[in-house]
C-alpha cells in the first residue's frame, strides 16, 4: 500500500532544477552563439551523445554538470575565455540531438521525459539500496511485527545518533520521542519541508553526488547492517544529514524538558541554518555510519538498548532482513551472562595466585565464546572479534591432550597424565582445573542459554566443535610460543607420546567432536551447581563428570587427587568415546549432521538421565565414598555439600529431561 | 510555522489532543485556525505534526498538545503510537464530503477503539466547513447522531471563518475536566511521575550495557 502523499514534493524541486537548467542554456544559447555553432565540429558525437543523454536523464544534478566539465574542458581550448558555468553549458550543449545544438540532453521538448525518468530513478532507486518509494510504503493489513521500511529507516537514525551522542538519544528517547515522529517527514520529502530550496539543493546535490550502489558487505554482515538505508553511500548520507540535523539542535533539545518542545524543535528547523556547518557534520557522520555499518564492536548494547526502547526494529528486522542474518535474540542474554562471567571469574581470580596467567586464560575463555557466537550466528568476525578469536583457548587444548592421553593408552599411570599436563601447563598446575573449568562455565553458561532458546543453536554448538577442532593446531601454536604443534610438544617431553601419528590426529579430533558435545551438555547442567556451591564447586564438578561413569566409581572412591584428577580427565574421555561412538556417526560424520543431531540429543539427554540416577544411588547408598575424596580435594565436603549437590543433581535431571524432550 | 508558547511557563493541567480524520477534512488548518487565527492553504501534513496552545478554561490554565497526524497515515504501526496517552481525540469530517463523514464510523472510530490507551479519554465529532454552505451533503442532524452512537461530544465550525474552532477544544477541554482519571493524567504532578517512571525503566539497561 502506498501513500502518495508528498510525492509531489519531491518531483517539485527536480522540475524546478530541469526548468533552470533549461533557462540557463538557452540564455547562454543567446549569448555565445558562436561557441556553440564553433564546437561543433571538434567533437566525436556518439560517445558523448549516449554519455550526457544517459546521466543527465537519470541524475541532472549539478554534480554530473561538473563531471562532464571536467571530461571535456581538456579539448575545449577555445571556450578558455569563457566562466566556466557558460563553457560547461556550451560543451554539453555539443552533444547533437533533435534540435541539432542542445539536442536532447536538456530540451523544452523533453523535460516531462527527464522529469520522469529523474522522479522514477529517485523513487525505485534504480536498483540501489535508497528507493523513496520505500518511505512511502507500508506493508497492509499485515501482523505487527512487520514495520513499513520508513520506521527501519528511522530506527537507523537513533541507532546512528546514539553511537555519535549517547546523552542526546538517551534524553530524546527518555521522552518518548520516536524518532519516526519527525524523520517520517524528514525521509519521504528527502528534508524538502525542513530547508528553503537553495539549501534544499545543496543538500540534495549532496546527497545524489552519493552512488546507491548496496554495500558488499562478504565479511561484515552483521547486526548491525540490517539498516538498509544505511546500505549505500547515499543512504549513510542520508542518514547522517539526519543526524546531523539533530546535532545541529542539540543543545536547544537537550534543554527542553517535553516532548513536544522537542518535536517542535525537530519539526520546525530554523531557517537561518549554518550549511555549511550542517553539511560537514554530515559528511563526517557519513563515515562514521559507514563505519558503524561495518562494525560491530559498539552494536551490541546499543542495539539492546533500542531493542528495549522502541522494540521495533528489532523483531522487523529479524522478521524482514533474511538477507543479512542479524545476531539473533540472544544478545541480551549474550550480555547478561558475560556480566555474570566476570563476576564469576574475578572471585575465582582472588582465590588464584598467578594472576598473569590467569588473565590471558580469561581470554581464552571469551575467545571461546566469541567463537562459539560467531559460529552460531554464521556472522564472519568484525574486527574486534578477530583478534580475540586468534586467542588460544585452553579447553580445547585440555580436551585434546586428554584425547590423546585416550589414545595413548587408558592404562597409563595417572601421574604420568599429571606429568605430562603439568609440562604443558606448569606455571598454573593448581589452578589449571579452574580456569578450564571457568571458561567452559562461561562456555556452557551460554550453551544452556541457547538450549532453552531454540532447537536451532545446537547447530551452532555443533559448529563450535568442528570450528574449534580445526583450528585447535594454530591456535596452540600461539598460545606456547612454539613453532611445533602442541602435539609435538607433548611427543618432545613424554616419551610415550612419541608414536603419536598424525594420522591420529583425525580421530582425537572426531572424539573431541563427540567429547565436546558430550561435556558441553554437562557442564550446561554443572554450572548450575557450580554456582550453588562456590566452595564446594570444583569438587562436585569433577564429582558429576566422574560419576557420570558407572565405572569410575571405584576408581575415583580409592585414588589420590591426582590419581583423581587424571582419572576424572581420563574416565571423562573414556565416557565420551562410548558417547561419541554411537553420536559420532551423526556429529562428526561431515554430512547429515542436523538430521542426526537431534535424535543423538534425545539419545545423550537419556543416557545423562541414566547417568544421574546412578550419581543418585551411589549417594545414597554410598556416603562413605565422599570421605576419601572430600580429604583428597582441596575444599572440603560436608554433609551440607551432599544436600546441596542433591539438590544440584537434580537441576541436573530436570535439564536432561529438557533435553530428551527436545 | 509558527510556534506557539514554549511548555516552560505556568500551567496547571497539561493535556493531549489528537486530531484524526480523512485527508483533506482540515484538520490542520483547525489547528492553525485555533492557535494563530491565521488561515493559510497548507501543504499536507506529512506524518504528524505538533502545536502547543496555551490558554485559560473555567479557571485553569492549560497547556494543550495537539497532535495533527495526517489523514493518509492509516497504517498501525505509525499511527498506534500517536494515540497513546491522548485524553481527547477529535474526529474530523467534511460537511461537503460524505465520503469523509462515513469513513469516521467505519475507519477512524475503529482505530481509537483499537489504539486508544485511554479507557475515558474524551471524543469529539467535528463537522469542518460550515462555511461552504451550499455545499453541504452532511447534515447537521446525521452529525449528532453519529456522536450519539459514538458517545462523543459534537460540533460543526469553519476553520476559515474560525466559527466555533476555539469552543470546540474549550468543550473538550472541560469535559477532560470533568474526567478524574484524565484530571489526574494532566496534573503537572501526574506528568512529572510518568516521566520519572520512565526514567527508571530505561536506566538499567542503559547502565549495564555501557560497562
Amino acid at each position: 500500500m502506498l501513500s502518495f502523499t508528498g510525492m509531489h514534493e519531491l518531483l517539485a524541486p527536480l522540475l524546478y532544477v530541469l526548468n533552470v537548467d533549461l533557462e540557463r542554456i538557452s540564455e547562454a544559447r543567446k549569448a555565445y552563439e558562436d561557441q556553440f555553432t564553433e564546437n561543433f565540429d571538434g567533437f566525436s558525437f556518439h560517445e558523448n551523445d549516449l554519455t550526457y543523454k544517459f546521466e543527465f536523464k537519470k541524475f541532472s544534478e549539478y554534480a554530473e554538470d561538473g563531471t562532464g566539465k571536467e571530461k571535456v574542458s581538456v579539448k575545449a581550448s577555445s571556450l578558455s575565455e569563457l566562466d566556466s558555468m557558460t563553457q560547461t553549458i556550451a560543451l554539453l550543449s555539443d552533444a547533437y540531438g533533435a534540435e541539432g545544438e542542445l539536442g536532447i540532453v536538456v530540451s523544452e521538448k523533453f523535460m516531462e521525459h527527464d522529469a520522469y525518468s529523474m522522479f522514477d530513478a529517485l523513487m525505485s532507486g534504480a536498483g540501489g539500496a535508497v528507493a523513496m518509494a520505500d518511505f512511502f510504503s507500508t506493508p497492509f493489513g499485515t501482523s505487527h511485527n512487520v514495520f513499513p521500511p520508513v520506521i527501519e529507516a528511522s530506527s537507523a537514525l537513533y541507532h546512528l545518533l546514539s553511537v555519535v551522542d549517547l546523552p542526546l538519544h538517551n534524553h530524546l528517547v527518555e521522552l518518548g520521542i520516536e524518532p519516526q515522529y519527525f524523520a517520517l517527514r524528514w525521509l519521504r520529502l528527502l528534508f524538502g519541508r525542513e530547508f528553503s530550496l537553495e539549501i534544499l539543493l545543496v543538500i540534495w546535490d549532496e546527497i545524489f553526488s552519493r552512488e546507491n550502489n548496496i554495500f558488499k558487505k562478504p565479511a561484515d554482515n552483521d547486526a548491525e547492517s540490517n539498516f538498509g538505508v544505511l546500505d549505500s553511500p547515499r543512504g549513510a548520507f542520508i542518514s547522517a544529514m539526519a543526524v546531523s540535523m539533530i546535532l545541529y539542535l542539540r543543545s536547544s533539545l537537550l534543554a527542553s524538558e517535553n516532548a513536544t518542545t522537542c518535536l517542535q524543535r525537530l519539526l520546525n528547523f530554523p531557517d537561518d541554518v549554518n550549511l555549511v556547518k550542517l553539511t560537514e557534520k554530515a559528511k563526517s557522520l557519513q563515515i562514521l555510519a559507514v563505519d558503524e555499518n561495518n562494525s560491530t564492536s559498539l552494536s551490541y548494547h546499543q542495539w539492546l538498548h533500542e531493542g528495549s526502547k522502541l522494540g521495533i526494529t528489532r523483531a522487523h528486522s529479524l522478521s524482514l532482513d533474511s538477507t543479512s542474518p542479524r545476531t539473533p535474540l540472544n544478545i541480551v542474554p549474550e550480555s547478561y551472562w558475560e556480566e555474570k562471567w566476570r563476576v564469576f571469574h574475578k572471585e575465582e581470580d582472588n582465590k588464584q595466585h598467578d594472576v598473569e596467567k590467569q588473565v590471558p586464560n580469561h581470554r581464552k575463555g571469551w575467545s571461546e565464546k566469541v567463537r562459539l557466537r560467531l559460529s552460531r550466528t554464521e556472522s564472519d568476525p568484525s574486527p574486534s572479534k578477530v583478534d580475540r578469536k586468534k586467542a588460544p583457548k585452553p579447553s580445547v587444548r585440555r580436551n585434546l591432550l586428554e584425547d590423546l592421553v585416550q589414545q595413548l593408552g587408558l592404562d597409563e599411570d595417572a601421574d604420568i597424565i599429571q606429568c605430562n599436563e603439568d609440562i604443558n601447563y606448569d606455571p598454573v598446575e593448581v589452578n589449571r582445573q579452574d580456569v578450564t573449568q571457568d571458561s567452559e562455565s562461561a562456555e556452557s553458561e551460554e550453551i544452556s542459554l541457547n538450549f532453552s532458546d531454540s532447537p536451532s543453536p545446537t547447530h551452532g554448538v555443533n559448529d563450535h566443535g568442528n570450528e574449534s577442532e580445526s583450528s585447535v593446531g594454530s591456535n596452540l601454536c600461539i598460545d606456547e610460543n612454539d613453532p611445533e604443534s602442541n602435539n609435538s610438544e607433548s611427543c618432545g617431553t613424554n616419551p610415550e607420546c612419541s608414536p603419536l601419528p598424525v594420522s591420529n590426529s583425525r580421530d582425537v579430533t572426531a572424539l573431541k567432536c563427540a567429547q565436546n558435545d558430550d561435556s558441553v551438555r554437562k557442564s550446561a547442567t554443572d554450572m548450575k551447581e557450580r554456582k550453588l556451591l562456590s566452595g564446594t564447586l570444583q569438587w562436585l564438578w569433577k564429582f558429576g563428570r566422574n560419576k557420570s561413569e558407572e565405572t569410575s566409581k571405584v576408581a575415583a572412591a580409592s585414588e589420590d587427587e591426582k590419581a583423581l584428577n587424571g582419572q576424572s580427565g581420563q574416565s571423562n574421555v573414556a565416557d565420551s568415546t562410548a558417547d561419541g561412538c554411537d553420536s559420532s556417526s551423526g556429529t562428526c560424520s561431515e554430512e547429515a549432521v542436523d538430521r542426526n543431531l537431534m535424535l543423538n540429543f534425545r539419545n545423550l539427554g537419556q543416557s545423562m538421565l541414566e547417568n544421574i540416577q546412578v550419581i543418585e544411588s551411589v549417594f545414597q547408598q554410598d556416603s562413605g565414598q565422599v570421605g576419601p575424596l572430600d580429604n583428597t580435594s582441596k575444599n572440603s565436603l560436608i554433609g551440607k555439600g551432599q544436600v546441596t549437590a542433591m539438590t544440584a543433581l537434580k537441576e541436573l535431571r530436570n535439564i536432561s529431561n529438557l533435553l530428551s524432550e527436545m | 510555522m509558527g510556534s506557539s508558547g514554549q511548555g516552560q511557563s505556568n500551567f496547571d493541567l497539561s493535556f493531549k489532543i489528537l486530531l484524526i480524520g480523512d485527508s483533506g477534512v482540515g484538520k490542520s488548518s483547525l489547528l492553525v485556525s485555533f492557535i494563530s487565527n491565521a488561515v493559510d492553504d497548507l501543504a499536507p501534513t506529512i506524518g504528524v505534526d505538533f502545536k502547543i496552545k496555551l490558554f485559560t478554561v473555567g479557571g485553569k490554565k492549560l497547556k494543550l498538545t495537539i497532535w495533527d497526524t495526517a489523514g493518509q497515515e492509516r497504517f498501525r504501526t505509525l499511527t498506534s503510537s500517536y494515540y497513546r496517552g491522548a485524553q481527547g481525540i477529535v474526529l474530523v469530517y467534511d460537511v461537503t464530503r460524505r465520503d469523509t463523514f462515513t469513513n469516521l464510523s467505519d475507519v477512524w472510530a475503529k482505530e481509537v477503539e483499537l489504539y486508544s490507551t485511554n479507557q475515558d479519554c474524551i471524543k469529539m465529532l467535528v463537522g469542518n466547513k460550515v462555511d461552504r454552505e451550499s455545499e453541504r451533503v452532511v447534515s447537521r442532524e446525521e452529525g449528532i447522531s453519529l456522536a450519539k452512537e459514538f458517545g462523543c461530544l459534537y460540533l460543526e465550525c469553519s476553520a476559515r471563518t474560525r466559527e466555533n474552532v476555539e469552543r470546540c477544544f474549550e468543550e473538550l477541554a472541560l469535559k477532560i475536566m470533568e474526567v478524574p482519571s484524565l484530571l489526574e493524567e494532566g496534573s503537572t504532578v501526574g506528568k512529572r511521575n510518568i516521566l520519572k517512571q520512565k526514567q527508571e525503566q530505561h536506566t538499567p539497561p542503559a547502565g549495564s550495557c555501557c560497562s
